[in-house]
């Protein structure tokens, strides 16, 4: 009877969502000529070269334009892996240490990492810091390099990151975030505003702080994926 | 520097990232940050405040880029006056949570960080202007909820912490499909121009992004049918996170259903939609809340019940409404807290809740017995206390409506109401005690909050006028919305990057 | 081919997987029993949503907003650059979603702690 009643329903969410989209002309160009200016996109397509010298307008968007955004995902991810934590904590009795995978891992598995795994992290750091000229940036650069270290803890048990580690980057990424925001704000300007020089276009050092932004952003952005991945690692259930 | 509206979100989150480097110095600083910051920001609040009285609305831009290029802050009368109202509540809050379990300091760490992080989500879903900065927030608000619902080891808080994670869930993604739709109609995202742009979309349209918006924000605002997520978590989430969602949370919910429908939408008939919704909602939720043996899930369903005269009355929509609408709400928020509180006191070694172990606790603990008297005498809007006046205001509006149904419904309700919170103090003053209740001290924490919202208590009832003239500009400021328009946009030619 | 009928078979295509992913989430989250997959359920959700989203930036004969050399090697071309607006929206949505799931699939081991085990019918403590 549950079965019927939720198929029903979803096909009359499948049905209003159909006809809702049909009228949404897939394709259509609804920005029209960069260069009238007639809403948000076209503003953004005309003006990043000029105003802002980078070339990824994505990356613009994400970082400057609409940069308190932005701050709030950072937050997000500061959020669930403190979520994490507090909902996974447990007293650790005297004597235990984190259970681990016990089963090793294959031959294949073993050797094909170690070769991997610095080719993984050198891609991803040249995706956050190459995020204003290529497609990518932080976000996309920080999850390139959490994915190798998840590799590496996959293939090693005893492969382990210090937890340290991860809280003092995580904090200090977080913190060289906020604090380039708020810097806009006591020079006078507006939070987060660019206050540095912007140099020429798809040069690497331009754009003013948007690729200093981006790298903190990497690295808060696999620092936290990290440290989820190894707190649900280390929580092998035993009791 | 100057004292803008960002300061409500930069300030926290430059804490809540500096909290694990600092509580390795020296672990009291996590208790006490969170108080510092909650008091800069009640500084900026009557700074804010003041500069709004003066000057008019305070729309502050981000990054640079003036609306709707960039995301901006709006600090009217009305949205001002709910950032202070939470910022005030948040900081009592911290008073009566400072030390309220004996938790090593790794856990407590945690939670005055996802604590800090969910009162400046609900600020910030108040104070921004643009939709998808709405949906970051209230992402930010609702992650920080389902942790802390779970906080508690030795109870069902997972189990309550995942059914409000599913359906918070559906709230994101109604709302993300609506933003999905109203983009691809507008092409913008900032509130003043998806009003000013709303009258190009096609009717059918605009009620399914209308629809779906509901749908999202009624779940947050705990609209009826909406709400089976609510009493859950409140009776298991610790003591001043139950307040926290009480006095913040469903108020930034109900703050996004009124902007959504009265700003950026201009159907006319939604009004009357709202009030069949809010009656629904208050007559379940009251009803319900009669059978519960369980404190807080009684306090949790009244709850949902007085958001329902909310949504009444904003549906109602005549100034006078809205004006007791906002009161309501603020009375709701510290009225609620202060029984939150105390309740949470009463049956603080009793892991069932129920009411039924209450019995003669006046006798034992009579200051906590004594507030909680006090709040329940405020909530059902008895003279000469708070709540008296924001009933009045909002049955005056629905006579000048000649809406005498509803009159009559809220005054049955409010018999309902009284039934069943004079059952508890009844119980508290007139019961025998059980062989072996042992009580719990409360902290001095915990009287201080509570005495402090006693006192407003009293004050606010005895003299509303004090903060009447806020709730009037606030209610002014909501229902303009050509002021609220101009006010973002100011001239739509303007593109440059300003400079301050 | 006309070209109508090659955008009606895209839009179908395109807006239909979207809307199916969504509902084949629906379908798991309502109906399927054991708690990880209706974490997955919620995931596969999030993923229809932004594909819609995505979608809607589409521009016919369009190319990626970047103006690197080859980029404007393209725009000299005539080709015009897609809506960057959604992209942007989708990186912000894509992150909060797998917070949503972090936290989601850290309840998920604590039921299964509590509870030994994981399905739905089986945890009912609390009404559901």
């Amino acid at each position: 009877m549950k079965k019927v009643l939720v198929i029903l329903m979803l096909a009359v969410i499948g049905y209003s969502l159909g006809t809702s989209f049909s009228t949404i002309k897939f394709g259509e160009n609804r920005i029209g000529d960069p260069k009238e200016e007639k809403n948000v996109a076209a503003y953004y397509l005309n003006r990043t070269p000029d105003e802002l010298s980078v070339a990824n307008v994505i990356t613009a968007i994400v970082v400057n334009y609409r940069g308190f955004d932005t701050l709030g995902e950072v937050s997000v991810l500061f959020l669930a892996a403190t979520g994490l934590g507090s909902i996974l904590y447990r007293r650790r009795k005297k004597g235990e240490h984190p259970e681990v995978i016990t089963k090793p891992a294959s031959q294949l598995l073993q050797s094909g990492s170690k070769l991997i795994y610095p080719a993984i992290l050198v891609l991803g750091a040249y995706v956050f810091i190459h995020g204003h000229l290529t497609p990518g940036g932080g976000f996309q650069g920080g999850a390139i390099i959490a994915t190798g270290l998840l590799l590496m803890m996959m293939a090693y048990k005893d492969f382990e990151i210090r937890h340290n580690v991860l809280t003092w980057v995580e904090s200090i990424a977080g913190i060289t975030f906020v604090s380039l925001g708020l810097t806009g704000l006591i020079y006078g300007k507006t939070f987060l505003e660019n206050f540095l020089p912007i140099g020429n276009l798809n040069d690497v050092v331009s754009g003013g702080i948007i690729p200093i932004i981006y790298i903190a952003v990497g690295f808060k952005v696999a620092a936290e994926l990290a440290g989820v991945l190894e707190t649900l690692l280390s929580n092998k259930e035993n009791d | 520097m100057v004292i803008s509206p960002v300061h409500y979100v930069a300030v926290p989150l430059l804490a809540a990232f500096l909290m694990p480097l600092l509580s390795k110095i020296n672990r009291e600083f996590v208790r006490i940050i969170p108080g510092l910051v909650l008091i800069y920001l009640g500084y900026v609040s009557v700074t804010l405040m003041n500069q709004v009285a003066e000057t008019g609305t305070i729309v502050e831009t981000l990054a640079g880029w003036s609306a709707p290029f960039g995301i901006n802050l709006v600090f009217s009368p009305f949205t001002g006056f709910l950032a202070t109202m939470m910022t005030a509540m948040a900081f009592i809050i911290w008073i009566y949570s400072y030390r309220f379990k004996k938790v090593d300091s790794e856990p407590a760490q945690r939670f005055y960080i996802l604590q800090m992080m969910l009162v400046t989500g609900t600020i910030g879903i108040v104070l921004t202007g643009d939709i998808f900065n709405f949906f970051v927030f209230m992402e930010i608000t609702a992650i920080s909820s389902y942790a802390l619902t779970a906080f508690y080891r030795h109870r069902d808080g997972a189990e309550a912490g995942f059914k409000y994670l599913l359906i918070g869930s559906f709230a994101s993604t109604f709302i993300l499909l609506a933003i999905v739709l109203l983009y691809s109609q507008v092409g913008t995202l900032n509130m003043a121009e998806i009003a000013q742009r709303m009258h190009t979309v096609p009717m059918p349209m605009k009620v399914s992004i209308l629809i779906l918006f509901l749908v999202g924000l009624g779940i947050e605002a705990e609209m009826f049918p909406l709400n089976g997520w609510a009493p859950d978590a409140y009776s298991q989430a610790p003591g001043p996170v139950g307040v926290t969602f009480a006095a913040l949370v469903v108020k930034a919910g109900v703050y996004g259903l009124i902007r959504v429908v009265y700003t950026l939408f201009d159907i006319p008939s939604v009004g009357e939609f709202l009030i069949i919704m809010g009656a629904i909602t208050l007559v379940i939720s009251e009803v319900a809340a009669l059978k519960q043996t369980n404190i807080k899930r009684m306090l949790a369903y009244s709850s949902i019940g007085q958001m329902g005269v909310v949504l009444i009355a904003f549906g109602i929509g005549t100034q006078e409404a809205v004006f007791g609408a906002l009161f309501l709400m603020f009375n709701h928020a510290i009225i609620k807290g202060l029984l939150f509180m105390s309740g949470s006191y009463l049956v603080y070694n009793n892991p069932e809740k129920e009411i039924k172990y209450l019995s003669g606790y006046g006798m034992k603990m009579p200051v906590i017995s004594l507030f909680f008297s006090l709040g329940a005498l405020a909530i059902v809007g008895l003279p000469p206390f708070a709540g008296f006046w924001s009933k009045l205001y909002i049955l005056m509006s629905a006579a000048d409506s000649s809406l005498y149904g509803l009159i009559a419904l809220i005054l049955a309700v409010s018999i309902i109401e009284i039934v069943y919170y004079f059952r508890v103090v009844g119980r508290l003053y007139f019961g025998k005690p059980a062989e072996g209740s042992i009580m719990h001290k409360a902290t001095p924490g915990g009287i201080i909050a509570m005495s402090i919202l006693s006192i407003t208590i009293l004050v606010v009832g005895f003299y509303p006028d004090i903060i009447t003239s806020y709730i009037h500009n606030a209610a002014e400021a909501l229902l303009d919305k050509a002021q609220y328009i101009e006010n973002v946009l100011p001239s739509v030619n303007d593109l440059t990057q300003i400079q301050n | 081919m006309s070209s109508i009928d090659y955008n009606q078979i895209m839009s179908i295509g395109i807006y239909g997987s979207a809307i199916g992913l969504i509902l084949i989430g629906l379908y798991a989250v309502l109906m399927k029993k054991h708690l990880t997959k209706i974490v997955i359920g919620l995931s596969i959700i999030d993923a229809g949503i932004h594909l819609l989203f995505v979608a809607i930036g589409y521009i016919d004969n369009g190319t990626a907003p970047i103006f690197s050399p080859k980029g404007l090697e393209m725009m000299a071309a005539g080709k015009t650059m897609v809506d960057p607006v959604p992209q942007a929206l989708v990186l912000t949505a894509i992150v909060i979603g797998f917070g949503v799931t972090a936290v989601a699939l850290s309840l998920v081991i604590r039921l299964y702690r509590h509870n030994k085990t994981a399905r739905i019918d089986q945890i009912k403590s609390l009404k559901w």
